[in-house]
């Protein structure tokens, strides 16, 4: 039974989207295709209402795990569809649904005049809709469902442009790797149930908490692998800085919202099964941090903007797997909403940059010196810049200094390494500012072309870049938020996720982490302010191919795919050509030779006819009258 | 000897005979005879066993049979001629039109 006071906000999560989808579908797409955005425009304003209203309802510290309806049941065992919302749930949801909503609006300045416009706004709208179901499941074959459909939504959008090669490559080499990551979610899933007979999540969590331990590290790993591929880390990270050869609100949302979030969060659901194994969160952690390393290292050598914020993207995941790994899931949960906001208003900045050029994307050379044409842009991308950095009291500081002071006392090697990729994301995100931004250099073939983009552009920009800088204040109510999740795990069992509550501000890492953070932008206005020309000079050596190929490992992974290319050659031209086509292609000719030798049989004669039909009388007779 | 192995005898033998002549024999006009051989084989037994068992009915198979063998002697004889008249031997080597 749903809490009456919460059936409404409930149904409208899941039945204004599907209404505005199926209504744009079959009646707007037909009639007025222009007009698809406007029913999709209004879903998503009621999402965004009810998801405050959940989050709200959870604030007051309530919520519920309720299955909703069976589906293909047979025998005991059958999918529970349901919907579970606490802590987690709800201040995930609240976040997805604002960002979300407010790209949309975004989307339907930028992508006007589009021929594709309807089919992007059904689809990307699909993709909102499968992020909602992702976050809302309590069973983990609902989530899985919701998960592909996720997979597939972002398919669709990176490929929206399939004139271009590039799209169409990138579009497949993220489907596919995430196809790969899925089997480690469809493992645990199998393992879930042979072993627990059961994959709603509360009884999971029940199951560990009992001390059912058989087997669960092959679904802690296979979990893992599978956020791994989603949420880009190491060793499956490399699809996303393609990804973003879809049309810009996409990247945003994907980056911010719908995409790369569902793989932290899926840790986050999955927490008391990753905690039972040992050793498995250390390693979350270190994949985190060298994730978040590497990829800050490379987003400072990019060139092309929506890659430096793709970068950057992984970055930030590496620092949430991080915290998550560290054991602090409220911290993980408190940086990914934060980095919803920041990311998706960089992205959308990049947008308005390459709009004004209209491109699908911009890159260094091409732009500079913006902040006097487009001063709202501009103001939009400092404030977002200066939250990812990390500066007080803007949001980043707070969610950042949270990650900082989880790895401070987790100690070791990983808290230094934290301190560095402070110092790198200030660098990256600083550069990006004053290339584009400030003073144009000869390097950069800048026109004036440029002009400010029109409101429907630069207002829901504006509004995600307040957001990043005021968000950090509602730390307090996220924390309190997230607390009254869990409400259906026994108090005190050992299931309770290690630290809910965000830690209490250290003064030390607050001044360190902004220390390192100044440092990395003064290190950047540096090189692109004093040395203007110098992000130009240093380019062409060794230094710049070992970037380019990410430290190696794009060449590592060339090899893996042209093996599995090579293998699925073999086995097309062993198996599919040689075995199965010989086969089909002889038929014709044995049943044609075996048809010769009875035709031979038949010579047209009536008598040989008569025989046979005596002798069969005959046998018949004798089997009669026997 | 007992009258009734007499009838077997007799119609086993007719009747072999007259599948004999249909299988072995290639004119169309022979097979006919053959056929109504293993007819006139098949009726006199019957009446002999309609005597043995009192059974009336079989009396009316011969008198079906009969009229059926008339009906087949007309089409087949009719059939034969007309073969004849197109100038086509009835001999089943030269009708072959069901070779494979």
């Amino acid at each position: 039974m749903i809490p009456p006071e919460v059936l409404l906000p409930v149904r409208i999560l899941f039945g204004a989207p599907v209404a505005a989808i199926l209504f744009g579908f079959f009646v707007m797409r037909r009639v007025k295709p222009e007009w698809t955005h406007l029913p999709i425009l209004a879903s998503c304003a009621a999402v965004t209402a009810s998801s405050m209203m959940l989050a709200a309802y959870v604030y007051a510290g309530k919520g519920f795990d309720q299955p909703v309806m069976h589906w293909s049941v047979s025998g005991d065992w059958g999918v529970s569809f349901g919907l579970r919302i606490d802590g987690p749930c709800a201040a995930v949801l609240a976040m997805v649904a604002f960002v979300g909503s407010l790209i949309h609006v975004y989307a339907a300045g930028y992508m006007k005049g589009d021929p594709g416009f309807s089919r992007f706004f059904l689809v990307f709208h699909l993709f909102f809709l499968a992020m909602i179901g992702l976050l809302t499941a309590n069973d983990y074959v609902q989530m899985y469902l919701f998960w592909e459909l996720v997979g597939v939504a972002s398919y669709l959008l990176i490929g929206f442009w399939y004139h271009k090669e590039t799209a169409r490559a990138a579009a497949l080499k993220a489907f596919l790797t995430n196809r790969i990551g899925d089997l480690g979610f469809l493992l645990a899933v199998l393992v879930m149930i042979s072993v627990f007979k059961t994959t709603r999540l509360q009884l999971v969590y029940f199951h560990i908490a009992a001390g059912r331990l058989e087997l669960v590290s092959l679904i802690a790993l296979g979990l893992t692998w599978a956020a791994c591929a989603k949420s880009a880390q190491w060793p499956l990270y490399f699809w996303l800085p393609d990804a973003m050869e879809g049309p810009t609100p996409t990247s945003a949302l994907m980056h911010a919202a719908t995409m790369v979030t569902a793989g932290v969060f899926l840790l986050v659901r999955s927490w008391p099964v990753i905690e039972a194994v040992e050793g498995l969160p250390h390693l979350i952690a270190w994949i985190g941090a060298l994730t978040a390393l590497g990829s800050g290292v490379i987003a400072c050598a990019k060139k092309d903007l929506k890659r430096i914020l793709a970068y950057s993207t992984v970055s930030h995941l590496g620092l949430m797997m991080l915290a998550l790994g560290v054991g602090k899931v409220g911290v993980a949960v408190f940086h990914l909403v934060v980095h919803g906001f920041f990311k998706a208003a960089l992205f959308l900045c990049a947008g308005n940059i390459a709009h004004a050029l209209h491109q699908s994307t911009a890159n260094v050379d091409e732009v500079g010196g913006l902040s006097r044409s487009m001063p709202m842009t501009h103001a939009s991308f400092l404030l977002a810049a200066c939250s990812l950095a990390g500066f007080y009291p803007l949001g980043g500081f707070f969610s950042k200094d949270a990650i900082l002071d989880a790895a401070w006392h987790h100690g070791g090697a990983l808290s230094a390494l934290s301190l560095l990729i402070a110092a790198v994301s200030g660098f990256y995100i600083f550069r990006m500012l004053f290339l584009t931004f400030f003073g144009a250099r000869p390097e950069q073939s800048r026109d004036a072309r440029f002009h400010e983009a029109e409101p429907l552009l630069s207002v829901p920009v504006l509004c995600l870049a307040l957001g990043s800088a005021l968000v950090g204040f509602a730390g307090g109510p996220v924390t309190r938020i997230l607390a009254s999740g869990w409400v259906m795990v026994p108090p005190g069992s050992p299931v309770m996720p290690g630290d809910i509550n965000l830690p209490h501000m250290n003064m030390v890492v607050a001044l360190l982490g902004t220390a390192m953070a100044c440092v990395g932008a003064a290190g950047a206005y540096c090189a692109t302010m004093v040395f203007p020309g110098w992000d130009w000079r240093w380019r062409g050596g060794r230094v710049e191919a070992l970037i380019e190929s990410d430290f190696g490992w794009k060449i590592v992974v060339g090899w893996f795919a042209a093996a599995a290319r090579s293998s699925a050659h073999v086995i097309g031209v062993l198996f599919d050509h040689k075995l199965w086509d010989g086969f089909l292609e002889s038929l014709p000719r044995a049943l044609g030779t075996g048809a010769d030798a009875i035709a031979r049989a038949a010579q047209g004669r009536l008598n040989d006819y008569l025989w046979w039909m005596a002798a069969g009388t005959a046998l018949l007779l004798g089997r009669v009258l026997r | 000897m007992n009258l009734t192995v007499a009838v077997w005898a007799t119609t086993g033998a007719v009747f072999s005979i007259g599948l004999a002549i249909v299988v072995v024999r290639r004119q169309l006009l022979a097979m006919l005879l053959g056929l109504e051989l293993m007819l006139a084989a098949v009726n006199v037994s019957l009446v002999h066993h309609a005597e043995l068992y009192r059974d009336e009915q079989a009396l009316a198979v011969v008198v079906l049979v009969i009229a059926v063998a008339a009906a087949e002697a007309v089409v087949g004889l009719s059939l034969i001629l007309r073969l004849r008249r197109a100038g086509v031997a009835a001999d089943t080597a030269q009708l072959r039109e069901l070779r494979g």
